[in-house]
């Protein structure tokens, strides 16, 4: 563990930067048709259930992260090989990132540039940054989240200007029932992009502050969850939910379809910011954990060492998991959701707060009923000096 | 030390290979399309015409030298089988790399329209990220829709401008048409309950002498392009041409009216009042309750009465009165005649299917697949117009009431 300090404002913007960066750029939660946005609610109040049970985990073992924690739950050997599951899967997630930004660069504006390419310059950079360390990063998105909040304020004043928005199309509000509405949040928006905060379990140990952790984490994902469900109101009511099923970038066509008194249009470059700065965040965060978790796992001193090997691995997954575009957002968001996200972000979590709950009051217990005893010998060992 | 000159080699040398240089295409390589067009021959093969900038000529005419010499716009034809097709086959024909990304319109032939439909050719379109969805989409009237990219306009040097030009100052001032991008065709294909409208466009005059450069180098131009009414489609298929105060009936329920002007009779003489509507807002409701939905349109019209041909008192505040419910019927009037005309041709063109829809999803589903048939041309529909008149110029009664008779 490098040691490195976060403060409490810098983990709420990396979480925000973190919800917001895939989530903005694939169509999730068109199951629910006109009602997606209020799936996006209901993930978000899923979303804060499985952030108290991290921070329950947390609170347990405030000093280390998860890798260690879990063999200190379950044990050494069993411990061990989850946290190399866990390990698989912060690098596979930070792979499907990278593919999910590569495919949206490309179909939309480098349609003649290999995938290779571009995966391969957003890696170098991400390695770049993790080898400078968290704080780097953490500062780095102090920055840019200024940026993305002005980028975010003016698309939304465009849009209101230009007069496209048109609520009706959000009518009429549960027309199949909650029923639809409940199994998208179960079966993918709690997952993604919300149960996925789980990887800052491996970001916890380095804030300053850890009374706030828990406020500040909840505040975020509020904060981002409603960002994200008015962002998918207002790519509903602009483009109606038929053009929303067949676009693979719903907001990509949502700003297209800007046009303020005949210049302002074409404004797809507000897009790819706000894409790729959330992009390089959520990667960061993934490539942090999984670089950090090797080496706590492995005994790796310099963790930074692992960056490059870990880097391409990333790359070479990000390309062979997936051989076209509807293969890759098939898997991320009906099949990874149940067999990935539910068993890792979900069960084991709570199985493991239910374990150390168990153990550490067994403790509590044990620490009572030695607490005279302990007494007497220190009263012994002063009487002594 | 070694180690960082060695960094900053290799800094130098990758701005020369990845400053953005993959696939570039410069300006002098690229051919801009201003618009295109959709036809069909004889063998059954979607010809496509492209309208090409001509750069050059477009900017010598506007320092107001070097036109005159060849024409502000080229144009290619090509044929294949599919939208695409024959979009690679004009390539044979170009010298450069054909770029979309200022192409802003989009013609479709009124016999493709009519026979085949415009269902299978959008797709291309819509696909391709070049192409910009906010693309206007017109059909040709009473010509092929290749010959409307191949007159020369005047004013607007590029035709395409031309023709969304003429589109946006109609829908602004009178209504008869309306600004339709091809995500609004698409949007309106694929509801239930709402069926598409285009605007119509035509060429008034001799077809081969509107390709001439003496067609625009005179004051009155032998060719023109004009816009001309609203192509009514039923399930992507062209069944009627509304024209005039139908068209604008489709317009304004549809509430894309900005201003329009409405001429009264009064007192038995023809004409006589001209009222300009400077804001109105229109709602459509569903009343549900009974197996046949009730649709009411409310219409809120506000203006000024612009031109008197007689003696009316305008300072009279009755008499006012009496023109605003005189206007009422007149409105009313005209917007009944393009419902029951609408409903005749079975198309809801209005949305009153998402309307119902949205106000009662249950009985929508049951209504939805017979929707155009059965339901919509038996709707009963009111039509509630409340108009006021606000001002009337800078006169208020008209010099014809001073004049000694």
């Amino acid at each position: 563990m490098e040691k490195a300090k976060i403060s409490a404002y810098q983990l709420f913007i990396l979480i925000v930067l973190f919800e917001l960066g895939s989530a903005l750029l694939v169509p999730i939660a068109i199951e629910a048709n006109q009602d997606a946005w209020l799936a996006i609610l209901i993930g978000m109040a899923g979303g804060f259930c499985l952030y108290l049970v991290y921070h329950g985990l947390y609170s347990y073992y405030p000093d280390i992260p998860p890798t260690e924690y879990i063999q200190k739950i379950m044990g050494s050997f069993l411990g061990k090989i989850l946290a190399f599951i866990y390990v698989l899967y912060f690098i596979y997630l930070s792979a499907r990132v990278l593919r999910d930004f590569g495919e949206m660069l490309i179909t939309a504006f480098y349609w003649e540039t290999p995938l290779f390419i571009l995966n391969t310059l957003m890696v170098l950079l991400v390695i770049y940054t993790i080898r400078k360390g968290i704080e780097v990063l953490v500062r780095t998105s102090e920055l840019l989240f200024i940026l993305i909040i002005l980028l975010g304020i003016s698309v939304l004043f465009l849009i209101v200007v230009s007069g496209i928005i048109q609520i009706s199309n959000l009518e009429p509000v549960l027309e199949e029932g909650i029923k639809p509405v409940i199994k998208t949040t179960f079966t993918q928006t709690l997952y993604f992009p919300f149960g996925e905060v789980i990887i800052f379990a491996m970001i916890f140990p380095y804030l300053n502050r850890p009374k706030k952790v828990k406020r500040i984490g909840l505040l975020a994902i509020g904060f981002s969850g409603l960002v994200l469900a008015s962002v998918i109101a207002i790519n509903v009511s602009v483009l109606g939910v038929n053009n929303i099923n067949r676009s693979p970038f719903p907001l990509l066509s949502t700003i297209q379809t800007i046009e303020v008194s005949g210049f302002l249009e074409r404004l797809d470059v507000y897009y790819i910011l706000i894409t790729v700065i959330g992009v390089f965040f959520k990667m960061c965060v993934f490539f942090y954990a999984s670089v950090v978790g090797t080496a706590n796992l492995f005994k790796v001193k310099e963790s930074a060492r692992l960056s490059f090997p870990l880097g391409l691995a990333i790359l070479i997954l990000s390309i062979t998991i997936a051989s076209n575009y509807s293969e890759h957002i098939k898997e991320g968001l009906h099949v990874i959701t149940l067999y990935l996200h539910l068993p890792l972000q979900v069960i084991i979590p709570s199985l493991l707060l239910l374990i150390a709950f168990i153990k550490n009051k067994k403790k509590k217990s044990k620490q009572s009923k030695n607490l005279f005893p302990k007494r007497k010998y220190r009263l012994v060992e002063r009487d002594k000096k | 030390m070694n180690h960082k000159w060695i960094l900053l080699f290799f800094i130098m040398t990758s701005t020369v290979f990845i400053s953005g240089c993959w696939s570039k295409k410069e300006l002098n390589e690229l051919a801009l399309i201003s618009a295109m067009a959709i036809d069909k021959n004889e063998e059954g093969k979607y010809v496509k015409t492209i309208q090409l900038v001509n750069p050059g000529n477009v900017a010598g005419g506007l320092q107001g030298g070097g036109s005159g010499q060849s024409p502000t716009v080229t144009v290619y034809t090509a044929m294949g089988d599919s939208v695409l097709e024959a979009h690679f086959h004009a390539t044979s024909k170009i010298s450069r790399r054909l770029y979309h990304g200022h192409a802003n319109l989009i013609v479709i032939s009124e016999e493709l329209a009519r026979e085949e439909g415009i269902t299978d050719i959008l797709d291309a379109f819509e696909r391709d990220p070049e192409i910009r969805t906010t693309s206007r989409v017109v059909i040709a009237h009473h010509t092929k829709a290749g010959d409307l990219l191949k007159s020369l306009t005047a004013i607007d040097r590029i035709p395409a401008e031309k023709v969304n030009g003429t589109l946006q100052t109609t829908e602004r001032a009178r209504g008869e048409s309306m600004k339709v991008t091809l995500q609004n065709v698409i949007t309106t294909l694929t509801s239930a309950g709402k069926e598409t409208v285009i605007s119509g466009f035509s060429i008034k005059g001799d077809i081969e002498q509107g390709k001439k450069m003496e067609n625009v180098q005179q004051s009155e131009l032998d060719t023109t392009l004009e816009s001309d009414g609203l192509a009514i489609f039923k399930e992507g298929k062209l069944i009627d041409w509304y024209q005039g105060d139908m068209s604008r009936g489709v317009v304004w329920i549809l509430d894309k009216i900005q201003q329009t002007d409405v001429i009264l009779d009064w007192e038995g003489q023809e004409n006589i009042l001209a009222y300009n509507v400077l804001r109105q807002k229109t709602k459509v409701s569903a009343d549900t309750t009974n197996d046949l939905p009730v649709i009411t349109v409310r219409v809120r019209a506000e203006g000024d009465i612009r031109e008197v041909r007689s003696q009316i008192d305008l300072t009279d505040p009755y008499e006012i009165l009496d023109i605003e419910k005189e206007l009422e019927k007149e409105i009313k009037k005209q917007l009944e005649n393009t419902v029951i005309r609408t409903q005749q041709n079975k198309s809801d063109i209005f949305g009153f299917g998402e309307v119902v829809h949205r106000s009662d999803p249950e009985k929508w589903k049951k209504m939805k697949d017979d929707w155009n048939d059965t339901y919509f041309p038996n709707l009963k529909v009111n039509v509630k117009v409340e108009a006021f008149i606000r001002r009337s110029g800078l006169r208020t009664n008209s010099y014809l009431s001073d004049m000694k008779q």
